[in-house]
């Protein structure tokens, strides 16, 4: 397996990825500064260690009520890694939810996952990993919406999760982060949100900034969402028709300051930065995975080359079987996620990397 | 032999504040507290004290500035130039960080309001600044107007919630 994916990475020509990147959309590199003492606490390992302790705690009894069933979903395989890198702080978040519908409304399972980028501080990045996956929740009506019933879904709480954080930073912040009452850069923290539902026969995903969602199908890559830089054309006519505008500093910039056009949150810059999120609907076919990441990696990694370092993890002993055991597809997912992780770092990424591979095999 | 100086822009921001001048004027004066008004700062920390007074007062100290992530810029080193307790004046130039804001300098001056000289005072921030490579001179000055700005409103809501 490591002999295989260091052939991946070998494989992988740098120029190509950096022809793909636009050039805009490359930060200027920023100065290596001491990691915070925090850090530790956000690297790989303790996050292996609690993915870890997550899967060994998942009832073995459960999971043979599924297949007595002859339910035909099995839970999902997945795989996360997030690591601080080279920024003073951690400011990704990233939420996991299987089977996450609550009870009176779901028939089928559906799971959650989020990957939230924050800027300016922690702390709302940290709210959406809390308190998104509950809105969602609440404003599903069924397991059979459909198309503009899952953009309506998805819009009322990605508005809801915006008004929760621009109302709970008046009231009390987390001990967590070091704002406090007296800040005025409160109102200047915000995040990305790159979210997917996944049914047995669809995968939804709803996107907010410049974090990114992308489709591993045949092993190639599908974009599952847009990002949302100041300066795509119809971003860039949205923020001026409200009044706003973008400045190129070091790259295209709302006001000159926020490099991207829709955030959870960043209040003082409303309306021009939009918290509504864009929303696809892909019918699930014989797909490899879906990949969900923050900036940190798409900066420094095409879609294609994230593309086939999951799939050759992935595939590592062939098209998964029948009875392959969970726990196999899980270490795929993991070695895909931390190998992306490990590539974005050796890439120069200067942001945090957070990295979830959803395993699609059915 | 032929020089090329860097063009250089000029702007000024006013904004009036509904609050006591001396209350205005401690907070903007503590030049090692940055963070408690200015909207992009994340910590202060001096990097030398100027001569005479507590820390942060004297002329010449030097404060380095951590900046908000997601912000154009990480870190700022500026210099306090001028600090008029009469005047109620404060000069403060930039002298390093990762930023584009080269040869920067802000005069900040601060007045009793004509229409309520009691409690109402107008701060005027009024700078000089190269304008960066790549960048027009117009969008420099809405940039850093901009900034300004923020600065100010983040100021005047400080204050109002001081006076509760």
């Amino acid at each position: 397996m490591a002999e295989i994916c260091y052939e991946v990475v070998t494989d992988a020509c740098p120029s190509s990825v950096y022809e793909s990147t636009p050039a805009h959309s490359r930060r200027r590199p920023r100065f290596q500064t001491v990691m915070h003492e925090d850090w530790e606490k956000n690297c790989k390992r303790s996050k292996q260690e609690a993915l870890a302790t997550r899967y060994s705690s998942i009832p073995r009894s459960s999971r043979e009520d599924f297949s007595d069933q002859n339910v035909d979903v099995s839970s999902p395989r997945y795989g996360v890694s997030s690591v601080c890198g080279r920024r003073r702080e951690m400011e990704d978040a990233v939420a996991i939810h299987p089977s996450f519908s609550s009870p009176k409304n779901s028939e089928f399972p559906q799971h959650y996952f989020g990957v939230y980028d924050g800027h300016g501080c922690s702390h709302v990045a940290a709210r959406c990993r809390e308190r998104l996956h509950k809105l969602v929740q609440e404003e599903l009506s069924s397991d059979m919406e459909d198309e503009e019933e899952w953009k309506t879904t998805m819009e009322r709480s990605f508005t809801r999760m915006d008004k929760e954080v621009v109302s709970w930073g008046d009231s009390v912040v987390t001990a967590n982060c070091k704002c406090d009452l007296q800040t005025p850069a409160c109102d200047s923290v915000g995040s990305t949100a790159v979210v997917s539902v996944i049914t047995p026969d669809k995968i939804v995903v709803a996107n907010c900034g410049d974090s990114r969602a992308v489709l591993c199908r045949n092993g190639k890559p599908v974009p599952l969402s847009t990002d949302h830089k100041p300066d795509r054309p119809d971003e860039l006519d949205r923020i001026e028709g409200a009044g706003g505008r973008v400045i190129y500093w070091d790259c295209p910039r709302v006001l000159g300051v926020l490099a991207m056009s829709r955030a959870i949150g960043d209040n003082y810059l409303k309306p021009y930065v939009s918290c509504e999120p864009e929303v696809t609907i892909t019918d699930r076919r014989d797909d490899d995975c879906l990949i969900l990441a923050s900036d940190g990696l798409w900066d420094v990694v095409s879609n294609e080359t994230a593309c086939s370092v999951a799939r050759m993890c992935l595939r590592g002993g062939g098209r998964r079987q029948d009875n392959e055991d969970p726990a196999i597809s899980d270490k795929a997912c993991t070695e895909a996620s931390v190998l992306l992780t490990k590539l974005a770092l050796a890439r120069n990424s200067s942001d945090n990397v957070s990295v979830v591979v959803i395993d699609l095999r059915r | 032999m032929e020089s090329s100086k860097q063009k250089r822009c000029r702007s000024s921001v006013v904004e009036t504040i509904e609050a006591p001048l001396p209350l205005v004027w401690s907070i903007l004066r503590s030049f090692d507290k940055p963070q408690a008004y200015q909207r992009f700062v994340k910590s202060c920390t001096m990097r030398s004290g100027g001569g005479g007074g507590k820390g942060g007062e004297g002329k010449g100290s030097v404060r380095d500035v951590t900046l908000v992530s997601g912000f154009p810029a990480d870190f700022s080193t500026e210099r306090l130039e001028e600090l008029d307790d009469e005047s109620h004046v404060m000069v403060v130039s930039i002298i390093g960080g990762n930023h584009r804001l080269v040869n920067y300098k802000s005069k900040t001056k601060v007045v009793a309001s004509p229409e309520d000289m009691a409690k109402k005072t107008v701060v005027v921030e009024s700078y000089v600044v190269d304008v960066p490579e790549g960048t027009s001179e117009e969008d420099t000055i809405f940039f850093v107007d901009n900034i300004i700005r923020y600065n100010l409103t983040s100021l005047a809501k400080l204050t109002k919630k001081m006076m509760k």
